[in-house]
């Protein structure tokens, strides 16, 4: 066959993903150690490169790390490394579940608020803030499975309303998704309004933040989110097709009723598991796709795993960035900087600045 | 050979009937035109052939199985849709947009292979856009757009073809390179090619058979020939079409006339000059076969086209026995009471061929009441008189009203000519 350069340059695209992979996995994981290393405590890089290394098995056989002093290897292992964890998960459901909201419905505007899943997390964690935050169940506090509750009835309750018989056009999904979300906030306000001396807890909540995260909470979210987005991969190039128009993508022989369901379901599930933990946490879902998209251009193919992928690493450094304040600031400070609003402090200026730069390309 | 059979559908938008009873069957290798005023159904039929809207009744048969049993990837395999009007979400290049037209042939989490890009090629070449494979889709004119739209669909490597005015946005060049290159796939690949045209020549000039759409039902379906006639076209579009071959491409050639347009020529010989001016003016005539003499029958036409005008012109041609019915018919014309104008340029002994008879005529005309005029100009000065220019021009208004009862003057003037153009 006869290439010319056109289809070399297509040709070597998939290599040329796979590379950008590689170095955004390999930079999410510098960043992980590097903000093991940042906290009250500075703990050297060798500590951290031998504590993680004891964990892995087959390693620890190979080398000695009797050196690593107890203290620090618990507050990696227990304090830090869960919080940076979860950082990274959190980080990278939010971004994915933005591309999947923004694939679906054409709508650069789009994330979680839009289907009503933010807010009805926040209706479920603010009621459980007021009716008994403490109670807890199989190691997880009432407050995380309310909010997952609450997200996943927001998405239902969202659908079955948007339903037209069989279909459930996009425009009325939206319009939906829109009055549940301002109904449900006006739920939370009046939660707050009745909620006294704990109002400060709702409000902190939805500041988002998740300084106080232990691995069971990070166990009960991992599936949803790992196997949400390992499950959105397969209709990547459904999101591609849905990008030409509902009918257009029906032509093209994608069953589009039911990818749209499947991936707003994915999208709301991968949302409600993160947002259960870290409460709400704006700018990731809705800018990290863009910004994304920006850079490496509208295919989902590429844009879903690297965008998953600069949202965890963006969360993680904000959160490092609040720990760091939460630090300065310490003695004030009752508690770390709720890291939704680093995110929105950073980001927002950042993707100005990057919108500018690239104004020409970005077409919609 | 791939089949399409759709038996008796029935389609609705809520409670509105949009389609009822549409039956047709087309087979690989038919080009099938659907013509139709707007709201007609056209875009419907295609819609429910391409499994948007499900027909209420009835059923839509590929290849003898159920289009809507089987799976959205296996009709995609076999059916491709060139839509209305494109939007594009996000700014996909375009060579990425084409090998969505691949989406059919590809599994879950595949790449694309080698051949899907040798299809791509293939057909990015045929509509001419190889050169943009690169270009971001929203960077291009609506005619590169189209031209995107339509590589897509023929990277479906589709049996059927359905297009729903493909060539809205494209150029003339563009408009006859697509459709050639949609036949040629007609003809060669035995396509089965459903279109929806709002320009009667275009369908003229590429359908074999047509589907004729009135208000949801088949007003008339065959050859093309059979439901492209003025007939036709007068009841379903409520406009009146002159209908002839063409010269140059003898296909089926349609001449639309505006409601507005209101003069008519007769009896012309065909192949005159007159008879091409009037047709490039589009105005109906009454036609008699290249150097023939006005026939009885031709005549009889001629009086028939007179008595629905609402002035006559006579012009000042020459006259021999071959059309001096023209000026018995003017003569019948005013003896009705049609108002009829004769033009002497020439006096009418230099242009009389028929030893007298011409002449006596005229007088006759002359007589019972026929206005003469010396020239074209006059003519339009007296036909171009509206009320209120009557009032403004007060001695004009009353010369002319010894000849032409203003209120009688009709707001839009039909005139009847003999017409040897100069």
């Amino acid at each position: 066959m006869n290439m010319d350069k056109v289809e070399n340059t297509f040709f070597q695209r998939a290599s040329r993903w796979k590379i950008i992979i590689l170095l955004l996995i390999l930079a999410l994981i510098i960043t992980v150690i590097i903000s093991l290393n940042m906290g009250f405590a500075p703990i050297p890089f060798s500590d951290i490169l031998g504590i993680i290394g004891k964990q892995i098995p087959f390693f620890d056989r190979l080398f000695d790390f009797s050196l690593v002093s107890p203290v620090n290897e618990a507050i990696v292992l227990e304090v830090r490394l869960p919080r940076i964890i979860a950082g990274v998960l959190i980080g990278a459901a939010l971004a994915a579940s933005g591309v999947l909201y923004q694939g679906v419905f054409k709508n650069p505007m789009a994330d979680s608020y839009v289907l009503g899943v933010s807010a009805g997390a926040a209706v479920g964690a603010s009621a459980s803030i007021l009716f008994g935050a403490g109670v807890m169940f199989f190691e997880l506090r009432l407050i995380q499975i309310a909010a997952f509750v609450g997200a996943v009835s927001a998405l239902f309750l969202v659908y079955n309303l948007a339903r037209v018989g069989s279909r459930v056009p996009v425009t009325t999904l939206l319009l939906c998704g829109i009055a549940v979300n301002f109904f449900l906030f006006a739920v939370v306000s009046v939660l707050e309004i009745i909620a006294a001396n704990r109002l400060h807890d709702i409000v902190f909540w939805l500041m988002g933040g998740y300084s106080n995260v232990y691995w069971q909470h990070i166990w009960a979210i991992l599936p949803f989110i790992v196997i949400g987005i390992a499950t959105a991969f397969f209709y990547v190039r459904d999101l591609n097709i849905l990008a030409m128009g509902e009918e257009t993508a029906h032509h093209l022989g994608v069953n589009v009723e039911r990818s749209k369901l499947i991936l707003l379901v994915l999208a709301s599930l991968i949302t409600a598991a993160a947002v259960s933990v870290c409460g709400l946490i704006g700018f990731v879902g809705l800018m990290i796709p863009h910004l994304t998209r920006l850079v490496i251009g509208p295919d989902h193919r590429i844009l879903l795993p690297t965008s998953t992928i600069v949202g965890a690493i963006f969360l993680v450094l904000c959160d490092d960035l609040a720990r760091v304040l939460s630090t300065f600031f310490g003695p004030m400070s009752t508690r770390d900087w709720p890291v939704g609003i680093i995110t929105m402090l950073c980001g927002a200026p950042f993707f100005i600045f990057l919108l500018k730069k690239k104004k020409r390309s970005y077409g919609t | 050979m791939v089949l399409l059979t759709v038996d008796g559908i029935e389609c609705r938008y809520g409670s509105v009937k949009v389609l009822e009873d549409v039956s047709l069957s087309v087979k690989g290798g038919d080009f099938v035109g659907i013509l139709g005023p707007n709201g007609s159904g056209k875009t419907t039929l295609l819609k429910s052939i391409s499994r948007i809207l499900k027909p209420h009744k009835g059923t839509i048969l590929l290849n003898k199985a159920d289009i809507y049993s089987l799976k959205s990837i296996d009709v995609a395999k076999q059916l491709a849709v060139v839509p209305q009007d494109t939007s594009i979400g996000f700014n996909f290049a375009v060579l990425d947009i084409v090998l969505m037209g691949r989406n059919p042939h590809m599994k879950r989490l595949q790449m694309e292979s080698e051949r899907d890009m040798a299809v791509a090629r293939k057909v990015m070449n045929l509509t001419n856009i190889w050169h943009l494979a690169e270009r971001p889709i929203n960077e291009l004119s609506g005619g590169e757009k189209q031209r995107v739209i339509i590589a897509r669909a023929l990277a479906q490597e589709p049996k059927i073809l359905l297009l729903d005015e493909p060539l809205t946005h494209l150029d003339i060049v563009n408009q006859l390179e697509i459709m050639d290159l949609v036949k040629d796939l007609c003809i060669e690949e035995k396509l089965i090619i459903l279109a929806v045209f709002h320009d009667f020549n275009l369908a003229a000039r590429y359908c074999g058979s047509a589907i004729m759409l009135k208000k949801g039902k088949i007003f008339s379906v065959g050859n093309l020939a059979d439901v492209l006639n003025s007939e036709n076209i007068k009841s379903v579009f409520n406009v009146d079409a002159i209908v002839t071959k063409h010269l140059v491409t003898n296909s089926i050639f349609v001449i639309p006339l505006s409601p507005q347009n209101s003069v008519t020529a007769g009896v012309l010989n065909v192949l005159d000059t007159d008879f091409e001016t009037a047709q490039f003016l589009k105005i109906p005539v009454t036609t008699e076969a290249p150097f023939s003499p006005i026939t009885k029958k031709t005549h009889k036409a001629n009086l028939t086209m007179i008595s629905e005008a609402s002035t006559v012109v006579l012009t000042s041609v020459p006259f021999g026995d071959g059309n001096l019915q023209n000026l018995e018919a003017a003569l019948i014309a005013v003896k009705k009471g049609i108002p009829t104008f004769v033009i002497e340029e020439v006096p009418i002994e230099r242009r009389d061929f028929t030893g007298g008879k011409a002449r006596a005529l005229l007088a006759e005309l002359k007589n019972k009441g026929a206005e003469f005029v010396k020239d074209q100009n006059e003519l339009l000065s007296l036909l171009n008189v509206s009320v209120e220019k009557l009032k403004i021009a007060k001695e004009e208004r009353d010369r002319l009203l010894d000849h032409l009862k203003p209120e009688k003057i009709p707001k839009e003037i039909k005139t009847k000519g003999k017409d040897k153009k100069k």
